[in-house]
């Protein structure tokens, strides 16, 4: 009988019910979107935040003290240490490591510039060498595609980059202006007796002092300086959590519970901890201005839209719970039917709770498919990537509409509970 | 007019005769509008606080020699492009003159010289405002020189040890402060008075670039180059573009999340009264019925509702957005430990939404048109 009531309810009374539950499904979908966007928010901020470039600098531990202005070395070639390029692959062997998004070496040399339009006056400059898409082979024997586009992708090449393994490079906009070299043309550059000739195919535009540098493959630069092999910096760029007073712990006087605590967080410095332990004889070290500014802006910016997720939830508990309370307070006149012909109150409480939920179920399932989709387009309009559907949401939309709904006609139940049948009959 | 006296009238009645029923509505639209309220001020001031926080970044502007003769490093800057950047400078902005060199150092204690980078550094600013700067700055006037990390660990240097910096047959002392590790070129650099470091390379009022930090959202900053570069024409002005590109997206992407969820907020707070008048449109079944009776057209009948509804939406968009406006202060606070700062256009906005979500809202009252009032009175429907 009690099942017969509720499926007659339904059946009875199509529309009205379909107004209610397409309220809740609306309020539900509004939630899962908020919720499936914020959930992924943090990852998608933090990819967007490596467009800031290196968050970790690696350089040799027993070096002399660089000559460094505004990024670029002028030490001399001979002064100083220098690190092996064949051990690159191993940072990729890192707990993690799939959160390096990518890494490029670097090294300098002061060089003078011949071009074949000029003068025979030579120009002095520096040759940066480095990767521009580089394969490094993994010591599982995989490669992996990576360099400066990855690690500075705020750098504009108008042609472009060079190949890494051909006579190439490209030359910054201040020296390109200054010598009147174009794409093509072909640079003779000298160093310490060593001379190459290379073919220019891009003109770099970075905003920085690399717009008055050559920038070449690494082994040109390695070839001119008489380092085979070797590198200067490396330059990593990876994915990290905002660090807090954990992650600023020395990991020396840490105890091992602490320790492994600390390893399994993607904090800045234990990336740089673990690289330091793959590669032998550096220093790794955090790039402060880039890693302390991005933590504290994704911080601020994820409670941010915690906090606008949760008005947004707040909204839809008041939409549902309204609608639920109107669906409850229509039916008056059936609920002193009901008592009249000897139901308790208790009975009249249960079938209705019964239909709300079945409603709730009903109405939050369909929401969250709606909810989905919201998010899918929400997602690719802001970020260009759809959220992933996560089950944690759909079971805490289910959760969250049984309750809304409960909610919302606990008051009107508990009124129709005092009802007395005969004015309600009588159509007072 | 007798007629309007009598339409005030009757709205009047309403509201009596359905006090219970009315304050719900009100609390819902109360409720809406300070949700409303509170969101529309987060997202103004959060996108305000975003291109400040954006300063932790340091520089987001470089004015340099504009040199496409001579070779790099060589080439300085005169101190009057400083002043010139320092009239332009916007409130809450800074700029760091700088003029490097390179030196010869020695400790105190340590015979051996180092080959080391010196950047002579000051700040122009025009409030001393509580902005933080990335850079640590030697005060002006006292000799003392920020010596980076791994600078001090080459020097071998103990704390508060004094250190001769000497270039050619000029000389300075000052006493040393051991800077934290950065992680950048500031680490190998001793930072100096920018007064000291013109004296020891023997270029007096002269600098080799300027870094300027100026808060502002990408357009504004945009426009700010281009001013700059108008105003200083013997210098190269151009944005930091490692910072200036990330920060334009990271303010693109964080700005339409917001406006994303107010809107869907809005349209919940719609559903949400609409929900609430369905519920009263059922209740005045009786009442519109004996309207029409006794000769109520159908559209004054559905004007007066829709005058209740506006009126609702007054009160409860007034009280509501006032209290949102409070809330978004508190949430400001705990965001960014900064209280959002109310914005007096955030107030009547939210209270025009909210009176326009009560008149929309009303929809369902529409099914009021098509009751016939012989139905009602046989007690049908």
């Amino acid at each position: 009988m009690f099942l017969r009531l509720v499926a007659d309810s339904f059946g009875r009374r199509p529309r009205r019910k379909l107004l209610t539950g397409a309220a809740l499904a609306l309020g539900m979908a509004v939630v899962t979107a908020a919720f499936s966007v914020s959930l992924d928010v943090g990852d998608r901020l933090a990819h967007e935040f490596r467009a800031l470039g290196a968050n970790l600098l690696i350089t040799p531990q027993a070096d002399s003290l660089p000559l460094e202005i505004g990024g670029v070395d002028y030490r001399p070639v001979n002064s100083g240490a220098y690190l092996p390029e064949q051990d690159l692959g191993k940072i990729k062997t890192i707990f993690w490591r799939n959160n390096i998004v990518g890494f490029a070496p670097v090294m300098e040399v002061p060089a003078e510039a011949l071009t074949t339009s000029s003068s025979a006056v030579p120009v002095k400059t520096t040759l940066l060498g480095t990767w521009a898409h580089h394969s490094v082979t993994l010591p599982d024997n995989r490669t992996y595609t990576t360099g400066m586009d990855q690690t500075n992708s705020w750098w504009h090449v108008d042609g472009r980059w060079f190949k890494d393994d051909a006579p190439e490079a490209i030359v910054g906009k201040s020296f390109a202006a200054r010598t009147n070299i174009k794409p093509g043309d072909t640079l003779h550059i000298n160093s310490s007796g060593r001379s190459v000739a290379l073919t220019v195919t891009g003109v770099l535009s970075a905003a920085g002092p690399e717009d008055d540098a050559i920038v070449a493959p690494l082994q040109i630069a390695q070839q001119l300086a008489n380092k085979p092999g070797q590198y200067r910096r490396l330059y990593v760029s990876a994915l990290t959590k905002p660090e807090d007073d954990f992650a600023r712990r020395n990991p020396t006087t840490m105890n091992n519970a602490d320790l492994e605590r600390w390893s399994c967080s993607p904090y800045a410095s234990s990336i740089a901890y673990q690289i330091k332990q793959v590669l032998p004889g550096v220093d790794a070290h955090v790039i402060r201005r880039v890693a302390e500014g991005e933590g504290s802006i994704l911080t601020r910016v994820r409670m941010l839209l915690w906090l606008a997720s949760f008005a947004a939830l707040l909204a839809a508990a008041l939409a549902v719970g309204a609608s639920s309370a109107a669906a409850v307070i229509e039916r008056r006149s059936e609920i002193g039917l009901m008592k009249a012909i000897g139901a308790g109150s208790g009975t009249i409480g249960f079938l209705l709770a019964a239909e709300q939920l079945l409603l709730a179920f009903v109405g939050g399932g369909v929401g969250y498919a709606l909810g989905i989709v919201l998010a899918r387009f929400l997602g690719e309009k802001i970020f260009g990537v759809a959220p992933e559907p996560s089950i944690l949401v759909f079971i805490v939309i289910l959760v969250l509409a049984a309750c809304v709904t409960l909610l919302g006609s606990a008051i009107p139940l508990h009124r129709a509970s005092r009802y007395e049948p005969a004015p309600i009959l009588r159509g007072e | 007019m007798p007629d309007r006296k009598m339409f005030w009238r009757i709205v009047r009645r309403l509201f009596a005769a359905q006090r219970g029923r009315l304050l719900v509505i009100l609390l819902a639209l109360g409720a809406s509008a300070a949700l409303t309220a509170a969101l529309l001020n987060l997202q103004v001031d959060a996108r305000d606080r975003l291109t400040k926080e954006f300063r932790v970044f340091g520089a987001n502007i470089i004015v340099a020699p504009r040199d496409t003769k001579s070779s790099p490093g060589a080439v300085t800057l005169d101190e009057s492009t400083v002043d010139k950047v320092r009239q332009s400078l916007p409130i809450h902005a800074s700029a760091d003159s700088y003029l490097y060199l390179v030196a010869s150092v020695s400790a105190a204690n340590s015979a051996q010289p180092v080959n080391a980078v010196i950047a002579g550094k000051r700040t122009e600013r025009l409030d001393q405002s509580a902005l933080k700067s990335a850079i640590a700055t030697p005060r002006d006037n006292t000799n003392l020189c920020l010596v980076g990390f791994k600078a001090a660990q080459q020097l071998n240097l103990q704390p508060d040890a004094s250190l001769t910096l000497k270039n050619d047959k000029r000389e300075e002392v000052c006493a040393s402060d051991i800077a934290d590790s950065r992680g950048d070129a500031q680490d190998s650099q001793i930072v100096v008075n920018l007064d000291a470091a013109q004296r020891l390379a023997a270029l007096p009022n002269k600098v080799s670039l300027i870094q300027v930090s100026v808060p502002g959202t990408p357009r504004e900053i945009r426009d700010y180059i281009s001013t700059l570069a108008q105003n200083i024409s013997d210098a190269d002005v151009h944005g930091l573009r490692q910072f200036t590109d990330a920060e334009t997206k990271i303010y693109t992407r964080v700005s339409g999340l917001l406006t994303a969820t107010t809107a869907l907020v809005l349209a919940l707070t719609g559903l949400c009264v609409m929900a609430a008048m369905t519920n009263v449109a059922m209740e005045r079944k009786n009442d519109v019925g004996l309207m029409k009776a006794i000769g109520g057209a159908t559209r004054r009948v559905l004007r007066l509702f829709l005058a209740e509804a506006a009126l609702l939406g007054l009160a409860g968009g007034i009280v509501g957005a006032a209290a949102g406006l409070l809330l978004s202060i508190w949430l400001g606070k705990t965001v960014f430990g900064v209280a959002a700062r109310p914005r007096l256009i955030v107030y009547p906005v939210s209270v025009a939404l909210t009176i326009l979500v009560a008149i929309v809202s009303s929809y369902p009252l529409r099914r009021l048109a098509n009751i016939s009032p012989a139905s009602v009175f046989r007690g049908e429907a």
